[in-house]
């Protein structure tokens, strides 16, 4: 996901140019053409946060207009705060610094739920305050002291549906195994997924995941590394898949419906042992709108309806146990916590990657490079 | 000795400099021996990490041979345009110019769709029956050092051109009436007297080519890992800042320390075109 | 001398160059003799610079063939045509020194060290640069990279070297000096040079021969008083110092003398060759310093005009006198200033008189 950003900064930058009559009105919309973004996406209200609104810091994308339909405009019709989105993607050591520094121009980030655990142990979060969100909306174990799971995402695998049509791989172990399935492979540069499906693979059991045994993941991972090349953005894993360049890949499940729709049915998603990430919507500590504001507009992320406008929207799965039974029909194959799937995924431990997660990432780097 | 006024006049530039460039940098140094505690245990694991070593080298490794195969092409691009009638150098010119609007981004995955598994350059190889299988240009360190060297010729290219611009035709034709061949003129006064504009481009692209992150990221299939990229993921993934800071501490100082070298063989001010 | 009967040396036959429709040189033939100081001399423009540099070979004629002792050296590239040349600016390897450029043509032609050794001593000797060789070019002033320029075009021992405006950034007193080395030099190396240049006092001073050129076309050749004093057309009388020129019509032929009407007055002109008939139009060639000036009346005028004072410029050793001659023109003349018998004053009218032989019959010709 960094890739994008640097678009993103380009962007944000040549806004900023655009504002202070340094770029002309025609220069700056045709450098978002050519970047291929439309204007919406480029917000300049960083360092202006205010009291009466939410900033909302995510990834950018699809997701600004989202958040902005499922959650901010809703919100913002009930209680007449602003809703505002930052679109710099909050990185742990984004918000670390931002907390640092003093400078504190977000709300809520949407983040993961490891980032939840180990920004909240080095106290740069504000606590949940669950006399206002409520834990019983939350699918339980997912609610933790400064951050909460409003919906997950996940990580599963897609396969070349002409080339393994007639036995269609179905668990990490066959998308491991290069020898029955041939072709190249692609997994996410950042560990988080991959260490699971190798481990999974290498035929350790659902449940004895965690802790991981982090040397048995590498080597599994290893076994298959000159046929495997590696994705830092959903950008990139759809297009690895929609290229052709691999016969299995490794995708974030928001996307495997776009990409099924792209590659018209011949890549199909896999959804058995796919790893359910818990994401998690955390507040920087003093964050501008104040905490009561923030909690009341956390609240309403958690909202049945407004879960499910997120699937429609953006694929992201209620985490909201009342929205499960919601879910459309024509969804539920895509989503983690749909009827069909909740037992068969397997849910991610935030609490050993948020302790963990930075030694691995390195080790991962480290065997795949 | 009286205090002189000069020094007053350039004092609040000096100042501003200071506070923006001088007084972050001195905090990264700072924190590589700070983070996560006082000490010099940051510096200890370019020792104790094979990891980071091999980071290093391939860093290294990456950007030498960008230098190398982005000064080469510039040259030749660049003697092309000092060759030609100005009018059509100064359109040579602008297109060099305009690839600097187009982002790194865009143009690496550009070479994807040219040079990928089932991009064009695959697709017109296997059709004309030259290979069976698509040849993997890309996803690998050779597709980073494509992606590297494109980007980079234009860098090579401007102080190339400044160069071989200022230099007087009468010397390589003074060399032929004196007997030598196009080859040996070559050898021995073109290529010496356009030495500045190498060292200018070599050290300008080398530079630049340590800060690479989007291109080795995306060509490289997450394969080619630099240092710009680890130091990144140091920074904003792992939180471990003291060994991002420590890296890039080491690359500063190796940058200086190149500057230096090199500033004790040839004075850097003609390097880059201000005549001593 | 060299000697004139030898058919050896540089044969240009039917030389031409054009750069699209544009020609600068045409139909150049020459014949350029063993060990002499031929001038190339004309205004810019004129085509001189083009045809030294398709001698040199960097030039490909567009027409025509350049011969060496008989042997067509047209397809030769400039390196394996053994030519010296010294360029406008010099041209010096700014790179390297000035024992290392004077060995450069030898080290190229792969000679042994020792020879290599003595050779460049020899030059750095001949042009009084011994003390200076370990310089670099920029730490020599403009007559000593000269003199490095013409050690390195010499030391291979050319049979020809070409000089395309050497002295053209050296300062007017400089120049008179090294126009006398350069002439020294030539008498002692023996090559044959060939020299590029637009002034015509250099083109005078040093040559053997000189061929004026202009417009691309070679407009006389030959030795520089044959030129000055019998110029085949306007234009030659005109670049090779200065000239009146009388126009009129022949009234008469008598023998070798010829009569012609020129302003009223008859003017008379002993031709050296074929003379023209009656009644054709003519143009006599005068030179200023050729005129007597008097005051009116003062002697009997038997060949000249009468003007009118208009002018008068002084310069130390002579003065120019200008005059309106009426139904004419302005005439010029010039006197010698030491013990000159008269005084002249703007507005007083003069005899202006010259001896038969003193004008030359030139065409007008259709490039002047």
């Amino acid at each position: 996901m960094q890739d994008k950003n640097f678009f993103k900064e380009l962007l944000t930058k040549s806004a900023e140019d655009f504002k202070a009559g340094r770029m002309d009105r025609r220069d700056f919309l045709g450098l978002c053409a050519v970047a291929g973004v439309a204007t919406y996406a480029v917000s300049i209200g960083d360092a202006q946060a205010a009291a009466d609104e939410i900033v909302f810091w995510n990834w950018g994308g699809d997701a600004v207009k989202c958040h902005t339909d499922s959650f901010g405009s809703p919100f913002s019709t009930d209680s007449g705060l602003g809703f505002k989105v930052d679109t710099s993607g909050p990185l742990q050591g984004k918000v670390k610094e931002m907390v640092d520094s003093g400078n504190i121009t977000a709300d809520v980030a949407d983040a993961d739920a490891f980032d939840a655990i180990a920004l909240g142990k080095s106290g740069h979060l504000e606590a949940i305050d669950y006399s206002v969100v409520d834990k019983k909306k939350v699918l339980e174990g997912f609610a933790w002291d400064h951050g909460f799971s409003a919906i997950f995402y996940g990580y599963g695998f897609m396969y070349d549906s002409e080339k393994f049509g007639d036995n269609p791989p179905s668990t990490w172990a066959d998308f491991f195994d290069t020898n029955k399935f041939a072709g190249k492979r692609s997994l996410y540069k950042w560990a988080n997924g991959a260490i699971e499906g190798a481990l999974l693979a290498d035929g350790v059991a659902k449940a004895d995941l965690y802790p991981c045994d982090v040397d048995r993941a590498i080597s599994k991972i290893q076994s298959i590394k000159d046929d495997s090349i590696y994705w830092g953005s959903g950008a990139e894993a759809s297009q690895m898949i929609i290229d052709g360049e691999v016969t299995m890949g490794m995708v974030w499940i928001n996307r495997a419906k776009a990409v099924e729709a792209d590659t018209k049915g011949r890549f199909k998603l896999v959804m058995n042992e796919a790893i359910a990430m818990p994401g998690a919507y955390i507040v920087p500590k003093g964050n501008p709108a104040g905490r009561e504001n923030v909690m009341k507009f956390l609240a309403s992320c958690q909202t049945p309806e407004r879960q499910i406008n997120m699937l429609s929207c953006h694929g992201m799965t209620p985490a909201n146990p009342e929205a499960f039974a919601m879910i459309p029909d024509d969804l539920k194959r895509f989503a983690v916590t749909s009827a069909e799937n909740i037992d068969k995924v397997v849910f991610n431990d935030p609490a050993w990657w948020a302790e963990n997660g930075g030694d691995t990432l390195n080790r991962y780097l480290d065997a795949i490079g | 000795m009286r205090l002189n006024n000069y020094w007053l006049l350039v004092a609040p530039l000096l100042l501003l400099v200071m506070a923006l460039y001088a007084w972050p940098v001195i905090n990264i140094l700072w924190l590589s021996v700070t983070e996560p505690q006082a000490g010099l245990q940051n510096y200890e694991k370019l020792f104790a990490s094979s990891s980071l070593a091999r980071i290093l080298w391939t860093t290294l490794r990456v950007c030498l041979l960008t230098t190398f195969g982005a000064v080469l092409a510039g040259y030749l691009v660049a003697y092309m345009m000092a060759h030609l009638a100005s009018g059509e150098r100064s359109w040579m010119l602008t297109f060099v110019l305009v690839s600097f609007w187009v982002s790194v981004l865009v143009r690496a995955f550009a070479w994807l769709t040219l040079l990928g598994r089932n991009g064009l350059l695959n697709g017109a190889l296997i059709s004309s029956g030259l290979t069976d299988e698509p040849i993997t240009f890309v996803r690998n360190e050779l597709g980073v050092l494509i992606g590297m060297i494109h980007y980079m010729i234009p860098y090579a290219v401007l102080p190339l051109l400044a160069n071989m611009q200022g230099l007087d035709g009468r010397v390589m034709s003074a060399s032929r009436s004196l007997g030598a061949g196009p080859l040996v003129t070559f050898r021995r006064i073109y290529l010496p007297l356009t030495m500045p504009g190498i060292f200018a481009a070599s050290i300008l692209v080398f530079v630049i080519s340590l800060g690479f992150y989007v291109t080795p990221a995306i060509l490289g299939g997450g394969r080619v890992l630099m240092a710009a990229e680890y130091i990144s993921v140091q920074v904003l993934v792992t939180l471990q800042w003291g060994t991002a800071s420590m890296l890039a501490t080491l690359m500063l100082g190796g940058v200086l320390a190149l500057m230096f070298t090199l500033s004790r063989f040839m004075k850097l001010s003609e390097v880059f075109g201000a005549k001593a | 001398m060299p000697d004139p009967a030898s058919s050896d040396g540089l044969t240009l036959k039917g030389l031409s160059k054009r750069f699209g429709s544009f020609e600068a040189v045409t139909d150049v033939c020459l014949d350029v003799r063993r060990g002499e100081f031929l001038t190339l001399l004309g205004p810019s423009g004129s085509g001189k610079t083009s045809l030294l540099m398709m001698i040199a070979g960097f030039l490909d004629p567009s027409d025509g063939d350049i011969a060496l002792d008989g042997q067509s050296i047209i397809r030769l590239p400039a390196e394996k045509r053994n030519f010296g040349m010294v360029f406008q600016g010099y041209a010096l390897f700014p790179h390297m020194s000035v024992w290392q450029n004077i060995a450069y043509p030898l080290e190229v032609r792969k000679q042994p060290r020792a020879q290599i050794q003595s050779r460049v001593q020899e030059m750095l000797d001949l042009v009084q640069l011994t003390e200076f060789s370990d310089r670099l070019p920029r730490q020599l002033s403009g007559g000593q990279q000269q003199r490095v320029a013409l050690a390195r075009a010499l030391s291979f021992n050319p049979q020809i070297l070409l000089l395309d405006e050497p002295l053209g950034a050296l300062d007017k007193k400089l120049r008179t000096d090294v126009q006398e080395q350069l002439k020294d030099l030539h008498r002692r190396v023996g090559a044959t040079f060939i020299y590029v240049t637009h002034d015509q006092e250099e083109a005078l001073s040093m040559s053997d021969r000189v061929v004026i050129m202009n417009h691309g076309k070679v407009v006389q050749v030959g030795a520089p008083n044959d030129l000055y004093e019998r110029p085949e057309t306007v234009f030659a009388a005109n670049f090779l110092g200065k000239s009146n020129f009388l126009r009129g019509s022949v009234t008469a032929a008598n023998g070798q003398t010829l009569s012609c009407v020129v302003a009223g007055a008859d003017v008379h002109h002993r031709c050296n060759g074929a003379a023209p008939g009656v009644g054709e139009l003519v143009t006599l060639a005068l030179r200023p310093e050729k005129i007597d000036v008097a005051p009116l009346g003062d002697a009997p005028l038997s060949n000249g005009l009468q003007g009118t004072v208009s002018s008068l410029t002084y310069y130390g050793s002579n003065f120019t006198v200008t005059t309106e001659v009426a139904g004419f023109g302005s005439v010029t003349a010039e006197v010698g200033a030491w013990r000159n018998p008269h005084r002249f004053e703007t507005g007083q009218t003069v005899d202006l008189s010259w001896q038969e032989d003193a004008t030359v019959l030139v065409s007008e010709g259709t490039e002047s």
